[in-house]
This record gives C-alpha cells, structure tokens and sequence, in this order.
C-alpha cells in the first residue's frame, strides 16, 4: 500500500515534471526528422522491394537504437532526480516522518521510475511499428521481446542512478554512469583487446560490471521471418534473470547506502 | 512512566570529509519530555534544534547517546505511526492539492480509507484551508503551506507532534489559530515538542522548556519553575513612607508606583523585614509574589546574545 502510493506518486511526478515532458518532446520531433526520409523513400515508389526493406531496417534500427539509448539515459536521471528532487525540496522529511521504512521509500521511488520507463517502451514500441507499417512492412520480433528486453535493462541504469544519486549530487551520478558505461564497452568481449598484462583485469571488470548487451533489444530486430533469431526460452530465462539479478543487487545496494544517509533538504 | 522524548548523552559531529572539520552540533545533550507536556525548545540559530529533531526523527544518526521517542528507537515505524512532525520550511508534492496530498499521507500512515475523506475535511477546515481544496499547493501562499503542514501532521490524531517553527511564515492571526490548535491539543492530552524563536507565544502555553546552546543543553526544568527568580519577591503594598522606601533602596531593592499602589521589589532576605515596616506604619500589604521573569528574559539571561555552530 504505501509502496505503491509512493510509486504512483512518483510517476505523476515525472508527468508533471517539464524538463520530462520537453525531452519527450525533443526526441519526438527528432524521430519524425528521422522519418522524413523514409517517407520521401516510398514516394519515390520507383525503388525495388528489397532496396527498401534494407532502408526500412536501418532507418528503424537507427530510431530504435536513439530512442533506446535515450531512454537508458532517462532511466538514469528519472531515477537520479526522482530521489534527489526529494532530497533537494525536502519533501522527503514528511514522508519519512510516516511509518515508512527506507527500503519501502526507495522501492516506491525505484517502482514508480520503472513504471514510467515501461511506458516509455510502449511509446518507443508503437513508434517502431509505426515506422515500419509506414514503410508496409511488419516487425517480425515478438512484442513482449521488444517489451521485456528494454525493460530490464532500464531496471539496470535506474538502480545504478539511484544508487548512486544515494552517494552523491545526481550531475555526478550521470558523469559516474557515463564513466562506467564506457568502461562497460572497454571490458566488454567484442572490444580491442588488452595488453596481456592486463588482460585478467578486462575479464574481471566484464564479469563484475553490469553489461547490458544481453539484453539489447536490436537482436530480435527483423523484418523479414527468416531473418528473425530464434532464442529459446531458456536463452531468454537466463537473460532476463542475469539483468534483473544485476538490477536488484544494485537497488539493495542503493537501499543499503540510503539506510545510512542522513535525510536533509539539500 | 516512560517519557515521550528521551535524549541520553547524545552527541552528534558533523564531518566534512573534505575539508576534515569536525563540527561538533551536539554534546551530550540529555533532556526528557513527558507524556501530555507541551515542550518549548529554545535556541539562537545553529544551536542544535533541527539536528535534535532531526535525530529524534530518525532522520540522522547520533554519534553516541541514546534516543528513545515513546518508547521506541527514532524512526522505528511502531514509533512513528504515533508522531506527527511539522518541519521547518515544509515543502510539498507541488503538483498535488491540499486534498490529494492529505490523502497520500494518510496511505503512507496506513489509515483506513474509508475515514480518510472525512478526516480531510475536517483537518482542512480546522486549518481554514477549507475551500482551497482543489487549489494546487504550488499556488499557496507561505502561510497556507504552513496551515496544510499543520493539518498533515495531526491527520493520523497523533500522541506526540513535533513542529519545528510552526508559525513560520504566518500571519498575526494564523499564528494566534496556532496557539489555539496547540492549547486544543494540550487539553486532549497530547504531546507537544515545539521549536520556536516566539517566545510570548511560547511562554503562554508551554509546560515545559529545554534551551539548548552550542550544541548543549544549558537549561530544562518545567515553565512555571524556571520562570520564579528564586531570590526576589514582589511586594504589592497601598502605599509606602519616605523612611521605608530609603531603607529598601539601601538595600538593593526598588520602589516603583502602580495603579494599585507601589510594587516593592525585595530580595528574599528582607521579604518580612519590609512587610512588617509596612504594617507598622499603617499600610496595607495587598500581595506578596515570587517575582516572576518573562521567558524573554529567562532565555536571555540563559544564552544571552550568542550564537550557536552552523
């Protein structure tokens, strides 16, 4: 009960919130910009089928992959603001002066950021099928990949901005996320490899970093049902649970580091 | 019985690891509250108060000591479902009203909703909000804040309220519907632990009060007591002779004339002394008081112009 009244809260924060709403905004007029070409494309209707499909493709990948990378960022930062816009304003005073545990205030908090992400994806999704029924073509992935995926890999970067937004001011929460997202990509398998000396350290940061490249949502991607990779649904299961077991290590984390905190305005 | 409020010893630092200061904001600081008592605690600015409430709240941690808020560790929830806290400068949900947000508080307090509309109601009316229900908090005046900060801390009927500068940012007459509010409450039996600068309006209903100075408790004791300056007395008499008057000045005291005749102000010592001169010589000795300080006066005699650590 006053885990969920804390998340509703904090979801209709985010709507009221303006700087929310002009991202949301920004992005939208941004992925329109992007579709411009794809409908000057199918104008021009002298261009052979395959030609377009591999237009269509790339230029769904292209805002799938915007969108995508957008609303990692706004995991972050909706999650980061959600607790320190409690913080900053001191509205966290009153709350916490009801019978609320920290772990519930953060989960509310944490609950409330996924909730919004979720709807989030629902927009990123309709947008996707969108462009694509444009084009007069379908995706071929099933929507709950498309759904699921994203998801937990949001569920990651929020719990990292809160626990981090725990410790310190939320614009260094985001240098820390940026910092630990590029040195995700340094350890991760498919980049450069490491002088030999060092290479243990690249294997121990990839298994103790959270990577989120299970878990893109650009795997399942296609357009055509041949192309389409089929994964088991023990390929899935463990996916999904290595993200949420990466996701909620990192929210124990940040409600460990918040039990501890003092509660001020900021 | 087990106080209300119970500090033991406490001491809390303030470390900026940075800088590696250490700002000492309490020491040792003990004092109790007890159930029923209306409570003034009184400080210059950096005394201590806030980070005392904070504590007791549960809101920081004491370095060492010992808190007990009825019974309970600060902020265990069994505790707190019993506290209803006003904090200095309340800030709200600002895209709520006064309605919706009562209600949010009253799901975070666990109360059963179907007395929920109700008790809003009459919390909103109690605090004259009523009629802004609908009207988004971020369009409230100061002084509005602070009524709906009031009304949101007595929503769960509390045994112990703990309001930090509670007629901040109210006018003349929202602070006199304060007093009310808090005399209402004393007379229901409640708790009441009270920060404020005002101190007539504290004077007039407190029992009991703790003032606190750099980070110490330099004096708690209960109003009535605290306020009797234990050497002096006040003699009220009808009239008074030229002789007695100088034998009086000579020692140390003061004449001073009043409609109902003059008040003597005698150390203890010569109390008899005066009043026996006075009968001798025909006059009417018409009372005769423990002189009695403002709390003005107390706290200035106490923490003087100091202030405390920021």
């Amino acid at each position: 009960m006053k885990i969920r009244a804390l998340a509703f809260q904090t979801l209709e924060g985010f709507l009221h919130n303006r700087l929310v709403v002009l991202v949301l905004i920004l992005a939208s007029c941004i992925v329109l910009l992007m579709l411009l070409p794809l409908w000057g494309m199918k104008a021009a209707s002298a261009k052979g089928m395959p030609s377009m499909e591999a237009a269509v493709l790339e230029m769904v990948s292209g805002v799938m992959s915007f969108v995508s990378g957008l609303g990692s960022i706004l995991a972050a930062w909706g999650a980061a603001d959600a607790l320190y816009g409690e913080l900053k304003a001191g509205t966290v005073l009153a709350v916490m002066a009801r019978p609320v545990k920290r772990w519930e205030f953060l989960t509310g908090k944490y609950l409330g950021v996924m909730m919004f992400m979720a709807a989030y994806i629902v927009l990123m999704m309709a947008m996707s099928y969108t462009v694509v029924a444009v084009a007069g073509m379908r995706i071929h992935a099933s929507p709950w990949e498309l759904f699921f995926y994203p998801l937990v890999r949001y569920s990651i970067y929020a719990a990292i901005g809160m626990l981090f937004t725990t410790l310190v001011h939320p614009v260094v929460t985001m240098g820390m996320m940026l910092a630990l997202t590029i040195l995700t990509e340094l350890a991760s398998p498919r980049s450069f490899a490491w002088k030999p000396g060092v290479a243990w350290l690249k294997t121990g940061l990839f298994y103790i970093l959270p990577s989120t490249e299970l878990l893109t949502e650009d795997r399942f991607l296609s357009l055509r049902q041949a192309a389409l990779k089929q994964s088991s649904w023990v390929e899935h299961a463990v996916s999904l649970t290595y993200g949420l077991d990466c996701a909620l290590i990192l929210l124990l984390l940040a409600m460990w580091s918040f039990h501890y905190r003092t509660l001020r305005r900021d | 019985m087990t106080p209300a409020i119970e500090f033991r010893e406490v001491t809390k630092v303030y470390r900026r690891a940075l800088r590696g200061v250490e700002v000492p904001a309490l020491t040792n600081a003990s004092f109790s509250v007890m159930p029923g008592e209306v409570c003034a605690f009184l400080g210059p600015n950096g005394a201590g108060k806030t980070t005392s409430i904070s504590l007791l709240m549960g809101f920081f941690y004491a370095d060492y000591g010992e808190i007990r808020v009825l019974g309970y560790e600060p902020g265990d929830v069994r505790g707190k479902k019993e506290i209803g806290f006003l904090p200095e400068n309340f800030a709200f949900y600002k895209h709520l009203n006064a309605e919706r947000l009562l209600k949010l508080h009253a799901k975070l307090a666990g109360l059963p909703s179907e007395s929920v509309r109700q008790r809003c109601g009459e919390l909103l009316a109690k605090v004259k909000l009523n009629g802004y229900e609908s009207l988004k908090i971020g369009r409230y005046s100061r002084g509005m804040v602070q009524r709906l900060g009031m009304a949101q801390a007595l929503l769960a009927s509390p045994q112990l309220l703990v309001l930090d500068e509670p007629t901040s940012g109210l006018d003349p007459s929202g602070r006199k519907d304060v007093r009310e509010l808090l005399v209402g409450l004393r007379e229901q039996g409640k708790t009441v632990f009270l920060s404020s600068h005002l101190l007539s309006e504290v004077e007039q209903i407190c029992d009991r009060v703790i003032i606190i100075s750099r980070g110490r408790v330099v004096k708690t004791g209960r109003m009535q007591e605290l306020l009797v300056a234990g050497d002096r007395v006040e003699i009220i008499a009808n009239g008074i002779s030229p002789e007695i008057e100088a034998m009086i000045r000579e020692n140390s005291g003061t004449v001073t004339a009043s409609e109902t005749g003059v008040v003597i102000n005698v150390g203890l010592a010569e109390k008899r002394a005066v009043a026996e001169a006075l009968w001798a010589a025909g006059w009417d000795v018409i009372q005769i008081l423990p002189q009695r300080n403002s709390l003005e006066e107390l706290y200035m005699s106490t923490v003087g112009t100091e202030g405390g650590v920021a």
